[in-house]
């Protein structure tokens, strides 16, 4: 395992094309009238054997958090460097609660961490690129894929704090119906040796 | 067509099987690329497409990567959530009901496009074709068919579906056009490197118990069956070496229950290959008393 952490960049500072599809710092307005601004500072990953060797909590590695479908965009799916929020600390430290509560390992979806502004599903409008969201399709051996189950972890996680939204089951905008959708909200982190000048 | 003869008696012994094991309907064309001979028995019946819909599903997905929308070695999430054609609403595959239960250990995570296609057709996998069809569009892969001028197989839906099935919404075939998708799929409609791939994983179909079973054992039959409680089929181009392939779509439909279909295909395929051949074909049993 790796005992150093990779790297935190002004996403503001990346090459153009990077600049294009991560958008740093961009406004983007919700669908209900609310604006907010995409996240400016990423840590690089080099390879997937770095993402894979990074842990952010004990038992959520960075890998995990950042699996993604063809839906992504080309240049962030199939080379390296990949470039990941770096509210995706806070994201861990959250799963890591959730997984003490219900006591058995917590598995998150492909598409179902960071997620770029560029990806297919959602794109800049999905909470999903901010890397404060995670959709958690199983527990222990329960895959959630109804009602009962869904609502049973639902409730875990509600019961976390008040910062944590979680979607209810169903098949309807904002519902969800094969995993559990919690998020932390449009959170963003500056690493302390990162300036937000200019 | 074929010389009247061969025509004539091909449809007699056709129609006698069809008879004899109590089929309701039957459905077969026939394209022979060495003579260029074609023929056609009730070609242009429409029946329930079943799992034969999948090789136009694997069409278009072929289509789409040659088209550069996604590349074959790219990932997909696999889900087991689908949505009716018929009313939108949620559906899920039964992984009891599904030929390749182990697809079902990879929901949550990815797994390559390429992989999920040979699962569909190789295993016939109703999961992967059913991801495979919402990731490329039912639309798209109609479009896709329309361009290949693939006449008589209508794709509306993904499988399982039963709303859309309450519905009268079916994935649906004839004879005729299934033969015009594997023409297509053996014509220029895909890029070589492409078409080489998607009879490669024809080629590899594990369900081998109708066209192949009525063929000498050294035939080669690129195919794809489906079977539903009243349909039972198998479309392929059957590759022979000392001849040009020849491509077969045999379509049948049956009560429910009934006893002996796949064999029946099976004496179609054999019909097939004698009156083509002018021969039986021999199993390895037969070749081996030959040679001592």
């Amino acid at each position: 395992m790796r005992t150093h952490f990779p790297r935190a960049v002004d996403g503001l500072r990346l090459a153009q094309d990077y600049r294009a599809l991560l958008r740093p710092g961009d406004s983007e307005a919700g669908d209900n009238g609310t604006v907010h601004r995409l996240p400016r500072f990423f840590y690089e990953i080099g390879s997937w054997e770095e993402a894979h060797e990074i842990r952010l909590a004990p038992h959520f590695t960075l890998a995990e958090l950042m699996l993604v479908d063809c839906r992504e965009a080309r240049l962030l799916l199939s080379q390296f460097p990949h470039y990941v929020p770096c509210t995706i600390l806070l994201l861990a430290r959250f799963l890591e609660d959730f997984r003490r509560e219900v006591e058995a390992p917590v598995f998150i979806s492909a598409n179902g961490g960071y997620r770029s502004p560029a990806h297919q599903i959602g794109g800049a409008k999905s909470i999903h690129a901010w890397g404060t969201a995670a959709n958690i399709y199983r527990v222990g051996d329960t895959f959630l894929s109804d009602a009962r189950s869904i609502g049973k972890y639902r409730a875990v996680a509600v019961s976390l704090g008040p910062a944590i939204f979680v979607r209810p089951f169903g098949c309807e905008e904002g519902q969800t119906s094969d995993h559990v959708h919690i998020d932390l909200g449009y959170a963003r982190l500056t690493p302390r040796e990162c300036s937000e000048a200019s | 067509m074929l010389s009247a003869d061969v025509s004539n008696r091909l449809h007699e012994e056709l129609e006698t099987l069809a008879l004899r094991n109590k089929a309701r309907a039957i459905g077969v064309a026939l394209h022979d690329l060495e003579t260029g001979l074609r023929f056609s028995l009730r070609g242009d019946r429409w029946f329930h497409a079943a799992s034969t819909i999948k090789v136009a599903v694997l069409l278009a997905v072929f289509r789409a990567a040659d088209e550069g929308r996604f590349r074959l070695d790219d990932s997909l999430h696999v889900r087991n959530r689908f949505f009716s054609a018929g009313d939108g609403s949620l559906f899920r595959l039964s992984q009891d009901r599904d030929a390749t239960p182990e697809l079902y250990a990879a929901i949550g995570r990815t797994v390559k496009i390429s992989a999920l296609a040979q699962a569909m057709i190789c295993g016939s996998s109703n999961l992967a074709t059913n991801l495979l069809l919402a990731f490329v569009d039912v639309e798209y892969a109609r479009t896709v068919l329309r361009e290949a001028r693939v006449d008589g197989v209508e794709l509306r839906r993904g499988v399982e579906d039963h709303d859309a099935h309450d519905r009268g919404i079916n994935n649906e075939a004839t004879a005729d056009g299934l033969l015009s998708l594997l023409s297509a799929i053996r014509g220029d409609f895909l890029m070589p490197e492409a078409k080489r791939e998607v009879i490669r994983i024809l080629l590899e179909q594990r369900f081998n118990s109708m066209i192949p079973a009525g063929l000498p054992p050294h035939a080669t039959v690129a195919h794809k069956t489906g079977e539903i409680s009243t349909a039972c089929h198998d479309v392929g181009i059957i590759y022979l070496p000392e001849r040009e392939p020849y491509i077969a779509a045999i379509l049948t439909e049956f009560d429910p229950d009934t006893e002996g279909r796949r064999e029946t295909v099976a004496a179609m395929s054999k019909a097939i290959y004698r009156s083509l051949l002018q021969t039986e074909p021999k199993s390895n049993e037969d070749s081996l008393s030959a040679g001592g």
